[in-house]
């Protein structure tokens, strides 16, 4: 009799598991329903873009449904999720791709369904897209090159332009476009501005914060009297941070991050990191979902959309006076 | 209780043909039919066929490392570089066809010889350098993944030829090229592993070395090819990973291991060998992709997929274990 | 007519000398108790016959052949089947998969692919071995490790005689059995020697030694020290040449008891 009432249960606990699981989220699709997929939200930049997302989407009076992968190297997992996606027959997909090609044979289904494409935050490559025949309806993001470029003219504001000194460049995932663009934008501008701060070393930090304070330790062992480290986002600039404070070099070394992250702002808030180049993800996540609406409406929508960026520093935290600060999430 | 064994019932005799016959355990089946009533009942999304397809494809990848962990740990070993070596082995065929220019052909040889290569050095090191499969292939975990980066210089590895690519995003008859090439695989793997003598002495092996020594079974040998075999599939893994995705990517199957491993123990899988049927990988796989299928398309956020796929497979195991100590009672 | 012969076996672990020159002989259906204290190399012994080791030096003859560069499948092929004290089963496998493990009978898929284990056929047999020893297994399907000690010796026991060995080495058969059980396997021996089939008894039950062999060889620090014809000899001798001489009178008495 045990085992009998043992095989009723087992069937009640797996449909249990399944219909627990569900309840956190029913939600019967509905017509024009936009599909936002993220590359991860582990993340505060991907958390503040989907509140823009969310906020645009209430303001914009639209429907969506988001779903993130479980890391920002998940680039297969991305791909099943964004097929999945498609079953729901969404009229617009607003992907930000762990890279340039893992969703190509997705949207290449979408763009065969009809459904808009939108390249949120700048990971498609156009020439690769345009070789595959994928037409996305815009690009929007922040201009990382100009993020990079404004990285160097704060620090050579900071120093003055004939300031001398190494100079640690702290890269994203290796191959990543984004990241690359970013330490590029900040070492042109650097070159032309101060010529006197020389790059001794441009290293891959994974977007890791502990790979990032290996590398900031290592550097600092090599060239004691640096100057300034340059990371292509907040959670690596963070690691340096704690990389340089345990060296007791605080003051010596200025530190600049990208994002502008809330831990950023804490941070800068508390005087340890000195500026992070604030992407406006909210202002991204919002405008992006603003601007699918007007494409749907037939409206034109311009190609590619740049989202300014904002240099955060602890006198721009502390006067408060900017407008953009709003969007600083 | 006494009756029952005498007499057994339809369930009962059902249960013991699909034991018998197909080597699954029927309970598996159950679940994974009554996931997918669930689903159909939730979201109107569900039941179609490219929904079906689209379940099958994202099984792909994982389903193939999930055959090699099924051998694996059915022979009482432990690959736990799978996922590395997938990754190598993509850049191994991405290296050759792109940076080489070779033809296609090669670059898929490349891969499964990438992945065999890694597989048969574990398996030299299990066999005749008594170092325990856990730490042999957790080194070869971080050796794999080190070789990928170095070989790719950390970057994915881009623009495929069309053959290669047609691999990973073809349609023959409407039917995803991953999922044949998944499909096909198990359906032979199965063959193997339940029928033939190459199979039972992989299980006899994982039940107890002592017994298969003394049956005259060459256990170092025998294990020696398994690993081999691993490897192999990881690569095979690889190829498909890199053909989806249309570049070799050093920083491809990360963790992928562990997931191959919950579907082979979510299947039926002793995880300390002696009992594994691919078929009940399958059906282990098919559960967490119908779940993560299912949940996607209710908008239910990824993380609570894997909350969900952690529940089922302590659930599975503990269903297992009940049943074998049901067994042993009887 | 010597079935099996040993000349000067050598075995060593390392710096442990195990063996040390060992002869032994076993005609055809003789039946020849192998006893000695723990440690004396007993099993060791053993395993170099069915082949799990490999001597250091020293010949192997079986049925007039030099098998000693055999492997462990060779040699069962040729007749020499052992019951090793743990019975060496696959708990998880079924009966068949036991009996069959590593001699599965093939056949082809359809007519058509080779190398596909005939079940069926491998159960027919399995059934017709445990019918013929008399023996009752609740399922010959069912997994060998939900059986009792008893029905799991059995098991080991089919295995050992469904390929019509010459020769059957038992590792401590009856160590773990209830007294009935044990009459059953000391029948069973009688009935292999009627069938022609010699068989080598590794047992410290002297009693059982004594009763159901015709020749007793007391193996002594890695060197047969004896080889006593089991009529001609008595419970006290055995145990002396065990010990290694001296009073022994109350260690005979204690086994006599026991």
């Amino acid at each position: 009799m045990i085992s009998h009432f043992l095989k009723i249960n087992r069937f009640t606990l797996a449909v249990g598991v399944a219909l627990a699981f569900s309840a956190v989220g029913v939600a019967k699709a509905e017509d024009g329903e936009y599909g936002v997929l993220m590359k991860t939200l582990a993340n505060p930049f991907w958390g503040a873009m989907a509140q823009g997302v969310a906020d645009g989407a209430k303001e914009a009076g639209v429907k969506y449904f988001q779903q993130a992968a479980e890391s920002d190297q998940a680039a297969e997992p991305q791909l099943n999720l964004c097929n999945t996606m498609l079953e729901r027959k969404p009229v617009a997909m607003i992907t930000a791709a762990i890279n340039s090609t893992n969703l190509l044979p997705c949207l290449k289904s979408a763009q065969e369904a009809g459904i808009k494409i939108v390249d949120l935050d700048n990971n498609l490559d156009q020439a690769v897209l345009d070789k595959e025949g994928v037409k996305v309806t815009f690009h929007i993001g922040s201009d990382n090159i100009a993020a990079g470029a404004q990285g160097a003219e704060y620090l050579a504001n900071k120093l003055g332009k004939d300031a001398k000194g190494p100079v640690l460049v702290i890269e994203g995932l290796s191959g990543n476009i984004t990241g690359e663009k970013r330490a590029k934008g900040f070492a042109d501008k650097l070159k032309e501005l101060a010529p006197g701060l020389e790059i001794v070393a441009s290293l891959p930090g994974d977007w890791d914060r502990g790979k990032a304070a290996s590398i900031a330790t290592d550097t600092l062992t090599a060239h004691p009297d640096l100057v300034a480290i340059f990371c292509a986002n907040d959670g690596m600039a963070l690691g340096a941070v704690e990389s340089v404070y345990a060296a007791g070099k605080g003051s010596q070394v200025t530190i600049i991050g990208v994002d502008g992250n809330v831990d950023a702002v804490k941070s800068i808030k508390e005087g340890r990191l000195n500026a992070s180049v604030a992407q406006l993800p909210y202002l991204v996540g919002k405008q992006a979902v603003e601007n699918v609406k007007k494409a749907l409406g037939g409206e034109k929508v311009p190609e590619s959309i740049a989202v300014p960026t904002l240099v955060l520093t602890k006198d721009v935290l502390d006067a408060g006076k900017e407008p953009m600060l709003q969007y600083v999430k | 209780m006494a009756s029952e064994t005498t007499q057994p019932g339809f369930w009962a005799r059902v249960q013991r043909a699909s034991v018998e016959r197909l080597h699954i355990r029927l309970e598996s089946l159950v679940v994974l039919l009554a996931l997918s009533t669930a689903m159909a009942l939730l979201s109107p999304y569900f039941l179609s066929l490219s929904n079906f397809l689209n379940i099958l494809l994202a099984t792909s990848t994982i389903g193939v490392l999930a055959i090699a962990a099924t051998f694996v740990i059915g022979s009482g070993g432990l690959d736990l570089s799978l996922g590395s070596v997938m990754g190598l082995a993509g850049v191994a065929g991405a290296f050759v066809a792109v940076n080489l220019g070779w033809p296609s052909v090669f670059a898929v040889i490349a891969c499964i010889l990438a992945g065999g290569i890694a597989g048969y050095i574990n398996g030299q090191l299990v066999t005749r350098a008594f170092v325990p499969a856990f730490i042999v292939t957790l080194g070869m975990l971080g050796l794999a993944r080190g070789l990928a980066l170095v070989i790719s210089k950390g970057r994915a590895i881009y623009g495929l030829p069309p053959e290669i690519v047609y691999i990973g995003q073809g349609r023959p008859f409407g039917v995803p090229m991953p999922v044949i090439i998944f499909v096909l695989t198990a359906i032979v793997a199965h063959a193997v592993l339940a029928y033939t003598r190459f199979g039972r002495h992989t299980l006899a092996l994982g039940d107890s070395e002592g017994a298969a020594r003394a049956a005259g079974i060459r256990v170092e040998h025998h294990r020696r090819i398994i690993y081999t075999l691993s490897g192999a599939l990881a690569g095979l893994a690889g190829l498909l990973f890199t053909a989806r995705v249309n570049a070799g990517d050093p920083t491809a199957g990360i963790n992928y291991e562990l997931t191959a491993i919950t579907a082979a123990i979510i299947g039926g899988t002793n995880l300390f060998g002696g009992r594994a049927s691919i078929l009940g990988t399958m059906i282990g796989a098919l559960i967490m992709g119908v779940l993560q299928n299912g949940l996607t398309l209710l908008a239910v956020q990824s993380y609570y997929q894997q909350m969900a796929i952690g529940a089922v497979l302590i659930l599975a195991v503990f269903i297992d274990q009940y049943q074998v100590r049901k067994e042993s009672r009887v | 007519m010597t079935l099996l012969s040993l000349r000067g076996i050598r075995k060593s672990f390392g710096a442990v000398d195990v063996l040390h020159g060992v002869d032994l002989s076993v005609a055809a259906g003789e039946v020849v108790g192998l006893v000695g204290d723990n440690g004396a190399g007993k099993s060791t012994l053993m395993k170099t016959i069915t082949g799990i080791y490999r001597a250091d030096t020293g010949s192997i003859e079986f049925d007039g052949k030099d098998i000693l560069a055999l492997d462990p499948g060779q040699r069962r092929r040729l007749g020499i089947e052992m019951i090793y004290q743990d019975l060496s089963l696959a708990k998880q496998q079924d009966v068949a998969s036991n009996i069959f493990l590593g001699r599965e009978p093939t056949k082809k898929l359809l007519g058509l692919v080779p190398g596909f284990v005939d079940k069926s056929e491998m159960d027919r047999q399995a059934a017709k071995m445990i019918e013929r020893l008399g023996a009752h297994l609740p399922s010959i399907n069912r997994s060998v490790g939900s059986f009792s000690g008893g029905q799991q010796q059995t098991v080991a026991i089919a295995r050992a005689l469904t390929f019509n060995p010459k020769l059957v080495i038992m590792d401590e058969p009856t160590a773990a059995l209830a007294v009935r059980e044990v009459q059953s396997v000391l029948d069973l021996i009688r009935r292999l020697r009627s069938e022609g089939i010699a068989v080598i008894l590794i047992s410290h039950r002297l009693n059982d030694v004594l009763s159901v062999t015709d020749r007793i060889v007391v193996l002594r620090h890695g060197r047969a020290d004896a080889d006593l014809v089991t009529a001609n000899t008595n419970m006290n001798e055995v145990v002396s040449r065990i010990v290694g001489g001296g009073d022994t009178a109350a260690a005979a008495a204690h086994e006599q008891r026991g």
